[in-house]
């Protein structure tokens, strides 16, 4: 049994109630609790209060835009996106992405917001307390030394939202509000160079909703992960097909997702790969993810040009 | 701030008004606090699918909710599965297919399972039963007569409990 760490719990209903206490020292957001929960299970976090979102109806809300495109808000369950037939019909590579996070269960808990706003990932930073005490701990967490990299001074835990590639793609946007006001920021500005230093937004702001433009984007998303269910992403791939040439986010791999662009859609593949250095922050072997990714953008990219390849590929 | 919360909850029918701990697990409330131990600790991080319950209907991992979750909204365990003394029709499934050995994981997958038989409207394929089923892990049945089972109460449109005179009687040991 691995118990909770003590916490203070406010679970306003009204947004003005979340706000206001947004950004005061031990202060930490709680959406659907599916990575919070178990990080703090394993002493990753020991937040003095809890702020809950899940009072909040307006959060959840799933609306259409002025121009065109959708609101979705940061509490709308990932099961809810992908069961949509806005998104189905406009978005797909989003429901499909949201299909691929960890089961059914998770995704009815688990929420957009908090997949985007998920922490970084690494083999040696989310596991139990006592696994990181006997490795004298991970820079991350509490220790001096990161055991990806042990000469350098960085952190490395990799971004691993399966929504965050097919979204950048979609180029979708933050809406952040706080007591300030509310700000747009576009969801590839969001993340940091280094795995410790978390989404880049002030401490005060609350992801409210995340802004697709108007349908029309070709984009396709695929997960490389042990098994077929339950796992976080070894490699995730997106690939946008944009006149002769295209574009790919690839991520799971570092801090931030690798974002490359090219005139020939033939050229793609090649490039990830180029733009891609995994470490070894999960347990298969970063060369074989590398390699994976000249792979996986091929696939993606074969399914986006031959439509019967899809079947192929299942 | 407050470090106790105090819920109004319905647990398998029953309302209760409870004192607990703002760090206390919906599954630890459950286990803990009520002596309600159907619901299992399995790897208590929401990969395993041993602690699942109904909230309001539908699937949740209570070993990652917290118990404040449940303030103003239904529970259900495996405890509140049978009714009027007949097993859920899910229940008498598995039994007949044998489709559980060691039963740790047993009360989960009911739980998991119960909601798409409930929903006489919901057609499940065999994709979605698979699906659902990836949120639970069994390490003993290999799923197979797990998957005889559901099939068979998902496919055999009549949903209700006792469906067969001698229903909670074993079967000849199951031919899945």
């Amino acid at each position: 049994m691995l118990p909770l760490p003590s916490f203070s719990l406010l679970a306003p209903d009204r947004l003005d109630d979340v706000l206001a206490p947004l950004g005061q020292p031990g202060v930490r957001l709680l959406a659907g609790g599916t990575d919070l929960l178990p990080s703090m299970k394993h002493r990753l976090f020991k937040p003095a209060t809890l702020l809950s979102l899940s009072r909040v109806p307006e959060l959840a809300r799933i609306e259409p835009t002025e121009d065109g495109g959708l609101r979705i808000g940061a509490m709308a369950t990932l099961l809810g996106v992908r069961q949509d037939a806005r998104v189905r019909a406009g978005w797909p590579a989003l429901a499909s992405a949201c299909a691929t996070v960890a089961t059914r269960t998770i995704q009815a808990m688990g929420t957009l917001g908090g997949n985007v706003m998920l922490d970084t990932r690494c083999l040696y930073y989310n596991q139990p307390a006592g696994w990181r005490a006997s490795i004298g701990g991970c820079l991350k967490a509490e220790g001096s030394v990161c055991h990806v990299a042990p000469r350098g001074t960085g952190c490395y835990a990799a971004q691993s939202s399966d929504t965050v590639p097919s979204l950048m793609l979609y180029e979708a946007e933050l809406e952040l509000l706080s007591r300030r006001g509310s700000r747009r920021l576009a969801l590839s500005e969001l993340f940091s160079a280094d795995g410790r230093d978390g989404p880049r937004i002030e401490r005060d702001e609350l992801l409210r909703a995340v802004i697709l433009p108007p349908p029309g984007a070709v984009v396709l998303h695929r997960k490389v992960r042990p098994r077929g269910a339950i796992d976080y992403g070894m490699l995730l791939v997106a690939v946008r097909r944009q006149g002769d040439g295209g574009s790919a986010v690839i991520s799971a791999l570092g801090p931030a997702p690798v974002s490359v662009r090219v005139e020939q859609l033939g050229d793609l593949a090649q490039a990830a790969w180029k733009a891609s250095n995994p470490l070894s922050t999960h347990s298969w072997s970063s060369t074989w993810r590398k390699h994976m990714v000249r792979i996986e953008v091929a696939r993606a990219v074969a399914e986006l040009t031959t439509p019967r390849l899809a079947i192929a590929h299942g | 701030m407050p470090d106790e919360i105090v819920l109004k909850t319905t647990i398998n029918g029953e309302s209760a008004r409870l004192l607990v701990p703002a760090n206390r697990s919906l599954l630890d409330m459950l286990r803990e606090d009520l002596g309600l131990t159907g619901s299992k600790h399995g790897c208590d991080v929401g990969d395993c699918g041993a602690c699942t319950v109904l909230l309001d209907g539908q699937p949740r991992l209570s070993c990652i909710t917290l118990a404040a979750e449940a303030d103003g909204r239904a529970v259900r365990t495996i405890e509140g599965m049978a009714e009027g003394g007949l097993l859920h029709p899910i229940q008498e499934a598995l039994h007949r297919h044998v489709g559980a050995q060691c039963g740790y994981c047993t009360p989960g997958i009911v739980m998991a399972l119960a909601p798409l038989v409930d929903d006489p409207d919901q057609a499940v394929d065999d994709e979605t039963l698979r699906e659902v089923l990836g949120a639970n892990i069994c390490r003993c049945t290999g799923y197979t007569r797990i998957l005889s089972a559901a099939r068979e109460v998902l496919a055999g449109g009549d949903r209700q409990r006792g469906r067969a005179a001698g229903a909670r009687e074993p079967s000849d040991g199951g031919t899945a």
